[in-house]
């Protein structure tokens, strides 16, 4: 894979999260009156599902770029054999393990997060 | 506590005789003038001859007495200890990340391995005129901040991507030549070059926290290189999808 696909995806991803939460913040500074029904009608709302949808699909991205390159820095060969040789051997697996985990949840939280916007 | 003593703190390590590397301590008097970290070693090693350090120009043009001085990498020929002293203390350790032949002297093969990569020499399959390549002043001009290197590795050794993936990341030092060449308008294998470059760790372990330029004893700023480097794979990518739908 290309390094530039990985550094867009994290940049631009960023990017999105962040002008997800100016679009939240803003709802709350721009509304005169904060209550149910108004709130109701903001999360309810068509805009707020989708950019919701695709905000956590850029976290889940964004965090799997980050998560892949702290399991690549970290759980290698060379950074484990400074705790033990033993582990050090175990690194490719350790690692593997690791990118299983994390893609696990991550699958997990955008389900969850997908049931409680659209069901 | 020691008004005209200086204390060095030193890394030591013979793998013949030590197990493990330790810490020993030196007192020596103050010197009276302000001399640089290479000239204590000097006085250190009259004291001690089984110290081991590089040096050869002492005048910070090549680059083989890079060390970690105070925490900070750094030339010893060029560093007067005034500048790094703590409480009258010095403490010396080789070049964080590589492994230690022997005290201060650090085996350099993976920094060199990661120059090699980036085939630091012009490549132009032209025809050579009779005498040189001639460049335009402007495209000179564009080699300054980038050739004055000396591949020292206090930048490689002083950043984290390169601790943890030294086979993988080329590091700063090597992809600030990198864009020397990538810049350089006598040199034709930009698009290979930038290939070579293009895959998540060549230059993309760079999270810009910027070690190498608070370290280089040159003012060099290999983050800044490393920067244009990014934005000529991310022009790269561009041209050849706009070459691929014409």
């Amino acid at each position: 894979m290309k390094g530039s696909i990985l550094w867009n995806i994290q940049r631009y991803s960023a990017l999105f999260i962040f002008a997800y939460f100016i679009y939240i913040v803003s709802f709350f500074i721009i509304s005169d009156e904060i209550n149910f029904s108004i709130l109701s009608n903001f999360f309810f709302s068509y805009t707020f599902k989708v950019s919701t949808t695709f905000v956590f699909l850029m976290i889940v991205a964004h965090s799997y770029v980050g998560l892949w390159t702290v399991g690549t820095d970290y759980l290698t060969e060379r950074t484990l054999g400074f705790l033990s040789k033993s582990l050090a051997k175990r690194a490719g697996l350790l690692r593997n393990l690791y990118f299983i985990v994390f893609i696990t949840l991550g699958i997990f939280y955008l389900m969850v997060i997908l049931y409680i916007i659209w069901l | 506590m020691f008004g005209n003593k200086l204390e060095i703190s030193l890394y030591r390590y013979n793998p013949e005789e030590d197990k493990f590397p330790y810490m020993k301590k030196y007192i020596i008097d103050k010197p009276e003038r302000d001399i640089m970290v290479l000239d204590l070693l000097n006085l250190l090693k009259e004291e001690d001859q089984s110290i081991s350090y590089r040096r050869s120009c002492r005048e910070g043009v090549c680059g083989s007495d890079g060390m970690n001085i105070n925490g900070k990498n750094g030339l010893a020929c060029i560093t007067p200890i005034s500048e790094v002293i703590k409480r009258n203390k010095i403490e010396l350790r080789p070049l964080p990340g590589l492994p230690v032949i022997r005290d201060l002297v650090v085996d350099m093969t993976e920094f060199y391995s990661q120059y090699e990569k980036i085939k630091p020499f012009l490549q132009n399959e032209t025809t050579a005129p009779e005498q040189e390549r001639l460049q335009s002043p402007e495209d000179r001009d564009k080699l300054d901040g980038l050739y004055e290197c000396i591949l020292c590795a206090c930048c490689s050794t002083s950043c984290p991507s390169f601790w943890w993936n030294p086979d993988k990341f080329v590091g700063p030092a090597a992809l600030l030549q990198a864009y020397r060449f990538l810049v350089d308008s006598r040199d034709l294998k930009t698009q290979e070059r930038l290939e070579s470059l293009s895959d998540p760790f060549s230059v993309y372990r760079c999270h810009g926290i910027m070690n190498c330029v608070n370290v280089c004893p040159k003012g060099l700023n290999p983050n800044k290189a490393i920067g244009e480097i990014k934005s000529m794979l991310h022009k790269n990518k561009k041209d050849i999808i706009v070459s691929d739908g014409a």
